[in-house]
C-alpha cells in the first residue's frame, strides 16, 4: 500500500456518503409521492386544497417541511451527484459503452443522470418562485400554471417521477431488498401512476376558474 | 537476450505444475511457473468428474482402501503399470484430497439419510460420516471413490491450488512458451521461451527444469482436449535426444464427444440411463454387451460404438458418420436438474434440446497416457536435473488405460512428489551452467524462427502450415484411432514421414512478427509430427492388444512378448523415433483377467 | 437461414508497433450447421488471415479465455452460435483489459492482481495434519462455496460495467463475488474488519451502482446482484460495528 493510504488508515465515508445518498434520495422521493398526493388534492376542489396548506401552515409544518426538503434536496446533489462522470474522457467511455452495450439498467442509470442535472436547475427555480410567494393557496398556483408555467411543471413532473422511480428501483436492487422482475414492474406502475395523478392535478389547475 | 535466473522452474501451470510448485517452494526455492495461458485457464479446469482417493466415507464407497484402489488401478491399466507408483499413489491420493480440502476446495460432503440411486437401489448414509468428504462412481471401480465437488472439480481443484500459489507469492509468467530445453547433454539448465504478449525471446536458467505441460490430445482432429493441449512439454523433452517418452501409443478415447464440437459428454448421461442409438434409433449396446450395456468401460463401449459404425449404422453427417446418444426418455425435469451440464451443453455448442432431440456422439480422443518417461520420482530418464509430472509424463500409473478421476488425482499426488523430489534435488545442487551453452540453444531458436519468418528464399516449396497440421489429424484419426491394424499403422507411419520432411519447409503467410499465432504452431508443428510418428510406430510395433491399444490383427494381450514398456527416442538427423523397451515392473498383481473386458459374444444387429 | 454468408467485422490492432492506429477489417465467409465464433474465427486464421489474434483454450464455455463483444456485448465467444446472430457481425476486444492484440486481451493479470488485493484464499492459521480426517462440514455449505465459486474469471460482467470502464480500481462484480466465496466459508478465519477495509470502499462495493450489466452479461448466469447485496449489507452491518 502507499504512503498516504497507510497514514489516512480506513476510511467509512465511502459507507456513510453511500448511506446518505441512500436516505436523501428516498427521502426525496417520498416527498414527492407526498408532495403530489397533496397536489393533487385540488381534484377534489380549491377548498380542500386551500384548507390543506393551510393547516399544514399553521402547524409550521409547512416552514419545517420546506427547510428540511432545500437541505436534503442539495445534500443529495452533493452525495449522488458525487456519481456523475464530471471529465470529458469519462463521459466520452460511457456514451461508447452505452452505445454499444444497448443495455436498460444502464442506460436507465444516464437518463437518471441527465434527469437529475436538470432537476437540479428546473427544481431551484420551482422551489424559489413558491416559496418566494407564499402562502400556497389554489388561486396563485392555477394563476402560475395558467400564465404559462404548465410547460415547466409537465416537464419537472416526468423528469422528477422518472428521476426517483429509477433511483429506487437501483437502491433495492444494489441493497438486494426485492427480486429484479417484480421491484421494475412495480415501481413501473407506481410511476404511471402517480404521472397520471400529477397530470391530472395540472389539468384541474389549468381549468380552475374564478381568478 | 534477456535472463531469469531461478532455483526451480516450472514448465505448465496446470493442476500438476502447481502443485510441484507448493512443494518447491514451501522448501524455501525460488520457484517460476511458466504457462501458454493464466492458471486458471489450464486445461485441468475442464475437469468435471472427480478425483479417485480411498476414503471410503459414502455408503456405495465403506470399506475402500489404498489396497483397493491399487488392484481398481493395476487391472484399469491391463497391467501396464509400474506398480510400485501405483502403490505410492494410492496409498498419497487420501492425503492429497484432505490436503486440497484444508486449502479450500469445497469437496460435496456426506449426508445422512437414506436416498436412491437412478437405478432403483436404496442407500443409507450413516449419521457417524456426515460432513466428511463423499465419493461418487466412476467406471471400472470396485468401490465409489470419486471425490467431486458438484460439476467442476477441476474448476475447484485448480482455483484453490491457484489461490495458494498466490498466497505464497510464487511468480507465473502466464502467455511465456517454453521452446527448448537448455542442457549440455548431462544436465538442464532451463528453457528458452517466447512471450506470447509480444514475440520476444527469453532465456530461463534454472538448477531444475519440471515439466507439467498437459498431454497432447490436440494431435488427434476429434479431441475433447483444450485447444492448447498440443504437447509441448514431450516434444521438448524428446528434441533434447537424451530423453525417452514413454508407451506414447497408449491413447484413450471416450465415447461419447459432442459431434462436431468434439466436446466432452460425461459419463453421467449413460450412469442416468441414457442410451446409445444407431441410424435406425435401434438401442446396440445390449447386443454387444448383454450385461452392462451402455455401462461397459469406456474402451469397451468406444469400441462397439466404431464397430458398430463400420457395419453401416452410423449416421452420415458432413462431419463423418456418428451415433446418437438418447436421454430424452429421463424427462424433462432430470435432464434440467441432474443432467443439467450436458442439457447446456447441447443447446450451447450444438443447438440441440437433448429433452426432445437426439445427440450427436462419436468417440473422441481424450487422454494419453504416455508421456516423458520418469521414475517413480518424477526425474526424468536420461538427463539431470529435469523433471516431469501430470499428464505430460509417463511416471507409468495408468499403464494401457487410465481409470477415470486416476489423472486429476496423479497431478495432485504427483505434484506432491515430484515436488520434494526436485526440491530435494535443487538444494544438493549447484547452478553452474556456461554462457556459451545457453547462447548456443539461444540461437538454435533463433535460428529456427529466422528460418521460418525470412527463409522463404532458400525454401524450394513453401508449406501451409494450417495445411500440414490438418493433414496431421487427418491421419491420425483415421489410421491409429480405436482400432489399430498393421496395414494402416504402416500407412499411417508413411504419411507422417512425409508430413515431416514437408514441414522443414514451413513458410508463414503472415509477417511472422509479434506475438504472431502463425508462427507459434509453425514453431511447433515439427514437434507435434515427432509424437505423431511416436504414437503411430509404437503402436505398429506393439503386436498385441492392451488396454485402449486394441489391434485387430493381434485382439489378444500377450504378457510373454509385451509385458514392457515402449521407450521411444529421436535422434536429430532422424525422421522416425527409435524405439527400446524396458519391462514393467509386477510387485503385487500379476497379469491376470481385467474383470471388466468385453463380453466374448460377437453380438451385431443383424 | 441456411448458408448464409457471414461478414465478420474485426477490431485490429497491435498495440506492439507503434504508430499504427486501430481499425475494422470485414471478412466474409460461408455460415455451416452449428457454427460458433470459435469456428468462424479459426477458419478465418487458416484460409484468410492467419496474423489475427484472438484466445480459445477449452471452446467449451469453461476456462473463460475467449470473452469479446460480440456485437457489441461481453460474450464467451466459443459458446456463441452464429445461427443466434445477424448476417453482419462485429466483434471486438472486451474494453477495461489491457489490450494484448486484435481480440486478445489479459484478463489474466487483472484477475490474479484481484485476487492479490483482496486476499483470495482461505486464511487459516490451522496447519495440515496429513494423518487426520478432514474437518467436517455439511453438504449444504460445501454446496454454497461451490456455487460462489463458479465464476471462470472470463471478464465479461468487468466489461459490461459503465464504472469498471471509468475506474481502474473498481474490483467489478467479479471481485465482490470472489470476496462473497472467503465469507460463506467457514474455514476462513479472517475477523470481518479485514473483509471491510479491502471492499466497503469506491473501489469496492460501495463504488458499485446497481448497473446489473454484470449479472445481464455473466455467461455462467450467476447471482451476481444477490451476492453483492449480501456483501453490501454485510459491510454496511460491519461498519457500524467496528
Ligand atoms: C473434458 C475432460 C474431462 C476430464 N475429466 C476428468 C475427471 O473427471 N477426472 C480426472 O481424473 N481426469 C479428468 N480428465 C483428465 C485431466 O483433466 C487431465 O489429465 C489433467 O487435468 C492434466 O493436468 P496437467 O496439470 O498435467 O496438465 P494441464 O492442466 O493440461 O496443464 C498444462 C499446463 O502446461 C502449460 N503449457 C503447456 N505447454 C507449455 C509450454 N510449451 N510452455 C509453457 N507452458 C506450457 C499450459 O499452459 C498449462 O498451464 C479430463 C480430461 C478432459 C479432456
Ligand atoms: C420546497 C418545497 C416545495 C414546495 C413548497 C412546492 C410546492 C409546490 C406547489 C405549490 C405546486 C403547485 C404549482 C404552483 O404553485 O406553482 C407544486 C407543483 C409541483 N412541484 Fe413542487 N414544491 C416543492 C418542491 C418540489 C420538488 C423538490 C420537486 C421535484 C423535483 C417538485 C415538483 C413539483 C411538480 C412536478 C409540480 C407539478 C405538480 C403537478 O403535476 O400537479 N416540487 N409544488
Ligand atoms: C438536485 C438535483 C438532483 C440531482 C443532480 C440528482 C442526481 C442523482 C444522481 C446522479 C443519482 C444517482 C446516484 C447513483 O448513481 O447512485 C440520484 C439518485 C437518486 N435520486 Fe436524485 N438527483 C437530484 C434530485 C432528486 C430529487 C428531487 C429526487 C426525488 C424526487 C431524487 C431522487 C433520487 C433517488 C430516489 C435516487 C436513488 C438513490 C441513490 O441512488 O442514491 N433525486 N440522483
Ligand atoms: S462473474 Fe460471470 S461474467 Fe464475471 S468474470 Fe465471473 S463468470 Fe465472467
Ligand atoms: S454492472 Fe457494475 S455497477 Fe455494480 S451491479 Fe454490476 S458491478
Ligand atoms: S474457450 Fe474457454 S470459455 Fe471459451
Amino acid at each position: 500500500m502507499q504512503f498516504q493510504r497507510i497514514v489516512t488508515g480506513k476510511i467509512k465515508s465511502d459507507l456513510y456518503y453511500d448511506l446518505i445518498e441512500l436516505f436523501s434520495g428516498l427521502f426525496l422521493a417520498g416527498f414527492l409521492g407526498m408532495h403530489l398526493i397533496f397536489e393533487s388534492s385540488i381534484i377534489a376542489g380549491k377548498k380542500v386544497f386551500n384548507n390543506l396548506s393551510q393547516t399544514l401552515d399553521e402547524n409550521y409544518l409547512a416552514l419545517a417541511g420546506i427547510s428540511l426538503v432545500v437541505v436534503v434536496f442539495f445534500i443529495h446533489f452533493l452525495t449522488a451527484g458525487r456519481r456523475i462522470p464530471t471529465r470529458c474522457k469519462e463521459q466520452k467511455i460511457i456514451w461508447h459503452h452505452t452505445g454499444r452495450l444497448r443495455h436498460l439498467n444502464t442506460w436507465a442509470w444516464v437518463l437518471q443522470i441527465i434527469t437529475g442535472i436538470i432537476i437540479l436547475i428546473l427544481g431551484s427555480i420551482h422551489m424559489w418562485v413558491v416559496v418566494t410567494d407564499r402562502p400556497i393557496k389554489a388561486e396563485t398556483s392555477a394563476l402560475r400554471i395558467q400564465s404559462g408555467y404548465l410547460w415547466f411543471y409537465v416537464i419537472l413532473l416526468l423528469l422528477s417521477v422518472v428521476h426517483a422511480g429509477i433511483g429506487i428501483y437501483r437502491q433495492f436492487i444494489k441493497w438486494g431488498w426485492f427480486p429484479r422482475k417484480p421491484l421494475g414492474y412495480v415501481i413501473g406502475f407506481i410511476s404511471i401512476f402517480f404521472i397520471l395523478l400529477g397530470f391530472t392535478a395540472l389539468f384541474t389547475f389549468l381549468r380552475a376558474g374564478g381568478l | 537476450m534477456n535472463t531469469i535466473v531461478t532455483d526451480v522452474l516450472i514448465i505448465g501451470a496446470g493442476l500438476a505444475g502447481e502443485r510441484t510448485a507448493i512443494e518447491a517452494a514451501n522448501q524455501g526455492l525460488d520457484v517460476i511457473i511458466l504457462s501458454l495461458v493464466p492458471p486458471r485457464r489450464s486445461h485441468s479446469t475442464a475437469a468435471q468428474g472427480g478425483m479417485q482417493a480411498a476414503l471410503g466415507n459414502c455408503a456405495m464407497g465403506r470399506g475402500d482402501n489404498p489396497s483397493i484402489h491399487f488392484e481398481d488401478t493395476v487391472k484399469g491399466s491391463d497391467w501396464g503399470c509400474d506398480q510400485d507408483v501405483a502403490r505410492l499413489f494410492c496409498e498419497t491420493a487420501p492425503t492429497a484430497v484432505r490436503q486440497m480440502a484444508y486449502w479450500g476446495v469445497p469437496w460435496n460432503r456426506v449426508a445422512a439419510g437414506r436416498k436412491r440411486l437412478p437405478g432403483g437401489q436404496e442407500i443409507y448414509e450413516l449419521k457417524e460420516y456426515e460432513g466428511l468428504i463423499t465419493a461418487r462412481n466412476f467406471g471400472g471401480t470396485a468401490k465409489w471413490r470419486a471425490c467431486y465437488t458438484a460439476d467442476g472439480t477441476g474448476h475447484t481443484i485448480q482455483y484453490t491450488l491457484d489461490s495458494i500459489v498466490i498466497k505464497l507469492g510464487i511468480k507465473v509468467h502466464d502467455r511465456m512458451e517454453a521452446l527448448r530445453l537448455i542442457h549440455n547433454g548431462d544436465k538442464c539448465m532451463g528453457v528458452v521461451a517466447r512471450c506470447l504478449r509480444t514475440g520476444k525471446l527469453y532465456t530461463y536458467i534454472s538448477k531444475s527444469t519440471v515439466l507439467a505441460t498437459g498431454g497432447c490430445g490436440r494431435l488427434y482432429g476429434a479431441s475433447t482436449n483444450a485447444v492448447i493441449n498440443e504437447g509441448s512439454g514431450m516434444f521438448l523433452a524428446l528434441e533434447t535426444e537424451l530423453v525417452p517418452l514413454g508407451n506414447m501409443e497408449a491413447i484413450q478415447f471416450h465415447p461419447t464427444g459432442l459431434v462436431p464440437v468434439w466436446i466432452l459428454i460425461t459419463e453421467g448421461a449413460r450412469g442416468d440411463g441414457g442410451y446409445l442409438l444407431d441410424k435406425n434409433h435401434h438401442r446396440f449396446m445390449p447386443d454387444y454387451e448383454p450385461k452392462k450395456k451402455e455401462l461397459a468401460s469406456r474402451d469397451v463401449v468406444a469400441r462397439r460404438m466404431i464397430m458398430h459404425m463400420r457395419k453401416g449404422y452410423g449416421v452420415e453427417s458432413p462431419y463423418g458418420p456418428h451415433l446418437w446418444l438418447d436421454i430424452r426418455h429421463l424427462g424433462e425435469k432430470h435432464i434440467n436438474t441432474n443432467l443439467r451440464e450436458i442439457a447446456n451443453i447441447c443447446r450451447n455448442f450444438a443447438g440441440i434440446d437433448p429433452v426432445n432431440e437426439l445427440i450427436p456422439v462419436r468417440p473422441t480422443q481424450h487422454y494419453s497416457m504416455g508421456g516423458v518417461r520418469t521414475n517413480i520420482n518424477g526425474a526424468v530418464y536420461g538427463i539431470k536435473g529435469l523433471f516431469a509430472c501430470g499428464e505430460a509424463a509417463c511416471w507409468d500409473l495408468h499403464g494401457f488405460n487410465r481409470l477415470g478421476g486416476n489423472s486429476l488425482a496423479e497431478t495432485i499426488v504427483s505434484g506432491m512428489i515430484v515436488g520434494k523430489k526436485a526440491a530435494e534435488y535443487t538444494l544438493g545442487t549447484e547452478l553452474t551452467y556456461s554462457y556459451q551453452q545457453v547462447n548456443n540453444h539461444y540461437n538454435i531458436v533463433r535460428q529456427k524462427i529466422k528460418n521460418i519468418i525470412g527463409g522463404k528464399l532458400n525454401k524450394k516449396r513453401h508449406e501451409n502450415v494450417f495445411e500440414l497440421k490438418n493433414i496431421m489429424e487427418d491421419v491420425l484419426m483415421k489410421h491409429v484411432g480405436i482400432f489399430r491394424n498393421g496395414k494402416d499403422l504402416l500407412k499411417a507411419v508413411n504419411a507422417l514421414q512425409e508430413l515431416y520432411h514437408r514441414s522443414r519447409n514451413i513458410s508463414l503467410r503472415s509477417s511472422g512478427t509479434g506475438a504472431s499465432p502463425e508462427l507459434g504452431l509453425a514453431l511447433r508443428l515439427p514437434g507435434m509430427i515427432k509424437l505423431a510418428l511416436c504414437v503411430a510406430y509404437g503402436a505398429l510395433k506393439r503386436t498385441e492388444s492392451r488396454g485402449s491399444h486394441y489391434r485387430e490383427d493381434y485382439p489378444r494381450r500377450d504378457d510373454k512378448n509385451w509385458l514392457k514398456r515402449t521407450l521411444a527416442y529421436w535422434p536429430e538427423e532422424k525422421d522416425l523415433p527409435c524405439l527400446k523397451y524396458e519391462p514393467v515392473k509386477i510387485t503385487e498383481i500379476p497379469p491376470g483377467d481385467r474383470g471388466y473386458g468385453e463380453s466374448p459374444g460377437k453380438g451385431g444387429t443383424s | 437461414m441456411k448458408n448464409r454468408e457471414l461478414t465478420l467485422n474485426i477490431f485490429r490492432y497491435d498495440p506492439n508497433i507503434p504508430g499504427r492506429e486501430p481499425y475494422m477489417q470485414p471478412y466474409s465467409l460461408q455460415e455451416t450447421e452449428g457454427m460458433t465464433i470459435f469456428i468462424a474465427l479459426n477458419q478465418i486464421r487458416e484460409n484468410q488471415d492467419p496474423s489475427l489474434k484472438f484466445d480459445f483454450v477449452c471452446r467449451a464455455a469453461i476456462c473463460g479465455s475467449c470473452g469479446m463483444l460480440v456485437n457489441g456485448r461481453p460474450r464467451l465467444a466459443c459458446k456463441t452460435l452464429t445461427r443466434d446472430l445477424p448476417e453482419v457481425i462485429t466483434l471486438m476486444p472486451l474494453p477495461v483489459f489491457k489490450l494484448i492484440g486484435d481480440l486478445s486481451v489479459d484478463t489474466g493479470s487483472w484477475f490474479r492482481q484481484l485476487s492479490i488485493k483482496t486476499g483470495a484464499w482461505v486464511h487459516s492459521d490451522k496447519s495440515f495434519n496429513p494423518n487426520c480426517q478432514e474437518e467436517r462440514m455439511s453438504n449444504e455449505t460445501a454446496l454454497k462455496i461451490y456455487e460462489a465459486e463458479r465464476c471462470i474469471e472470463c471478464g465479461c460482467c468487468i466489461a459490461g460495467c459503465a464504472t469498471a470502464n471509468i475506474r481502474d480500481d473498481f474490483l467489478g462484480a467479479a471481485g465482490l463475488y470472489k470476496i462473497a466465496r472467503f465469507m460463506v466459508d467457514p474455514r476462513d478465519e479472517r475477523p470481518e474488519e479485514k473483509y471491510f477495509d479491502v471492499v466497503s470502499s469506491e473501489e469496492g462495493v460501495f463504488g458499485c451502482l446497481g448497473l446489473m450489466a454484470c449479472e445481464d452479461n455473466c455467461p455462467m448466469e450467476l447471482p451476481l446482484q444477490v451476492q453483492l447485496a449480501y456483501v453490501r449489507r454485510k459491510m454496511a452491518l460491519i461498519g457500524f460495528r467496528v
